[in-house]
């Protein structure tokens, strides 16, 4: 990412741009959402919604919502181009924009992998913090041969892809209300929420401050890729109307 | 998972272990962990080893002490990620400070990449990367056989060491110069000129080094750039204070005649270096990375393993290809 100076932007830096400009309303069920934008085949469009129907109901993915776009449809500064499908879901860094408008300011601090042992996540084995990279973390893990999500599937153990925010403990309670508010509409990536000072899956956090961890939204094109399905996802790619989104069974 | 702080000098008894090439007894690690500054007796060790062996982590070889398992290893790449946060750039200052090469005697040790590639593609990979020589640090390698007692060589592989762009930061510092690490980078060419970095990946803040990520994620474009001038490379960049710019530029006109270079720009005017933010009063510098040669050769098809920043190496024992 580079601005009009031609000086690099980092992830960190487009992360609070994105949250600031995220609106979705958790009661009225309205506004944008910041969204993942994936690039598939058009043969493969049965496939992918399958994946993603799979991922869904294994609570591998952020959220039951997404968006079909076909070939010429315009997204962002973007255009999908002929024989192509794009797919847009949604990214794990909406909780955050949901948590700021709710008053609560988080800290992105890194997107890792993180190792599950018979369905429970026990600690993140690779990292890399927002503020040290210009392209998303979770997009420069998905393609080092480090995860294992295919195998988490199917046998409760394997490596996935999930972030971590910190947030201040006097905002405790209200986090605690605004997660449960984000479940009940379907949001459910939340994979731990640690104790105050207490370290988060192996990774200790700042003083006087709690550890969130979520899971990647682009989990469900890590399973993808690793079954050889040709798709390539942009994360974080830009902001999509909530009410102009499908839910994932709608499509069966 | 155990106390933080335990589970700390487990690790650090398991690296002991790793590091040597026989079994290490309890005695030897006691001193070793106090050289490290783990008050540990000789006692407390055992009670730990014993741990380390119920978790199937080390195991026990009679009298003669313990070695690391599989698992072992395993665990000791996944374990602690809070204090392999800055893993890569801990590793990278241990190897600085092992660079002893002098620009004007000629000789002392540089930093070097190891690349493995299977032995029948050993001619077609020395042939692409004579041919990326000019994107490289130095023509000078070092090539290992399988028999190898300096590098570990896979069965049926080829170990290829290329000089790495981290000897310069080894050789300013030697100079008095202060220096780090601070991105390495995907940087666009035109004209056979660079012109502004595409991506970054700061040495500090990642649990994996930012060359090896761009080059698992095939990002480079050296064989465009070498067949019509515009391109793709690897780089990395580094500051320096101001006033040190002056002997940093004597220092890389030196390594000139040792067949070192690299240097792509120094610059300390516009807060950043091709497009890579440098702060004020210091400049940077972006050097092109010695395994762009074996970028070359992946983006061809052939197969490569690359550590970058693997080891040092005696810069004369190195030959062209």
């Amino acid at each position: 990412m580079q601005d009009k100076r031609g000086v690099v932007q980092f992830t960190s830096s487009k992360i609070e741009d994105l949250m600031f400009r995220t609106t979705l309303d958790l009661k009225s069920m309205e506004g944008d959402i910041i969204v993942n934008l994936s690039i598939a085949d058009a043969d493969d469009i049965v496939d992918v919604l399958e994946f993603l129907k799979l991922t869904s109901n294994s609570g591998l993915s952020v959220s039951p919502f997404l968006k079909v776009l076909e070939s010429g449809d315009v997204i962002g500064d973007l255009t999908i181009p002929e024989g192509k499908v794009g797919i847009a879901t949604m990214c794990s860094m909406t909780i955050d924009g949901v948590l700021l408008k709710s008053g609560i300011m988080t800290n992105p601090k890194f997107g890792g992998v993180v190792q599950i042992r018979n369905g429970l996540p026990v600690r993140f084995t690779d990292v890399l913090t927002y503020t040290s990279t210009t392209i998303d973390p979770l997009e420069v893990l998905m393609s080092q041969d480090i995860t294992s999500v295919t195998r988490m599937l199917q046998t409760g153990s394997g490596k996935i892809l999930a972030n971590l925010r910190e947030v201040h403990l006097a905002k405790r309670d209200e986090i605690n209300s605004v997660l449960s508010g984000m479940m009940d509409i379907g949001i459910n990536g939340i994979l731990e929420v640690g104790d105050p000072n207490s370290r988060v899956l192996d990774v200790p956090v700042e003083r006087d401050h709690l550890g969130v961890v979520v899971i990647g939204g682009t989990n469900p094109m890590a399973i993808m890729k690793e079954q050889g399905i040709n798709i390539r996802t942009n994360a974080m790619s830009t902001l999509m109307d909530i009410n102009s989104m499908d839910k994932i069974e709608d499509f069966f | 998972m155990t106390d933080p702080q335990i589970e700390r000098k487990l690790i650090e008894i398991m690296r002991i272990i790793n590091e040597s090439d026989r079994p290490v007894g309890a005695r030897i690690i006691a001193d070793e962990l106090r050289n490290r500054g783990y008050n540990l007796g000789e006692r407390a060790v055992r009670y730990h080893l014993r741990i380390l062996d119920e978790r199937g982590f080390t195991e026990k070889h009679g009298y003669t002490g313990r070695s690391i398992t599989s698992r072992g290893k395993e665990e000791l790449e996944e374990a602690l990620i809070g204090d392999r946060l800055d893993f890569v750039i801990t590793r990278i200052e241990d190897l600085i400070y092992r660079t002893d090469y002098d620009p004007v005697k000629k000789q002392g040790n540089v930093i070097v990449n190891v690349s493995y590639v299977d032995k029948d593609d050993f001619e077609k990979t020395a042939g692409l990367m004579r041919s990326a020589v000019d994107y490289s640090i130095s023509p000078r390698v070092g090539i290992f056989e399988e028999d190898s007692e300096d590098i570990f060589v896979p069965r049926g592989k080829v170990g290829i060491a290329t000089v790495c762009s981290i000897t310069f930061d080894g050789i300013l510092l030697r100079h008095g110069i202060p220096v780090k690490p601070n991105f390495g980078g995907i940087l666009s060419m035109e004209n056979n000129e660079p012109v502004v970095f595409k991506d970054l990946i700061s040495y500090r803040g990642t649990s994996i080094d930012p060359i090896k990520i761009f080059l698992m994620r095939h990002s480079t474009s050296v064989t465009g750039l070498l067949q019509s001038g515009s391109g793709t490379i690897l780089a990395n960049m580094r500051s320096i204070p101001q006033s040190a710019a002056g002997d940093a530029h004597l220092l890389f006109q030196q390594l000139h005649e040792s067949d070192i270079g690299g240097l792509l720009a120094m610059d300390h005017e516009s807060g950043n270096v091709l497009g890579a933010p440098v702060d004020i009063g210091m400049s940077g510098i972006v050097v092109s990375v010695g395994v762009n040669a074996l970028a070359v050769v992946e983006e061809y098809g052939i197969d490569v393993n690359t550590r970058p920043v693997s080891t040092i190496m005696d810069y004369g024992t190195m030959k062209s290809l």
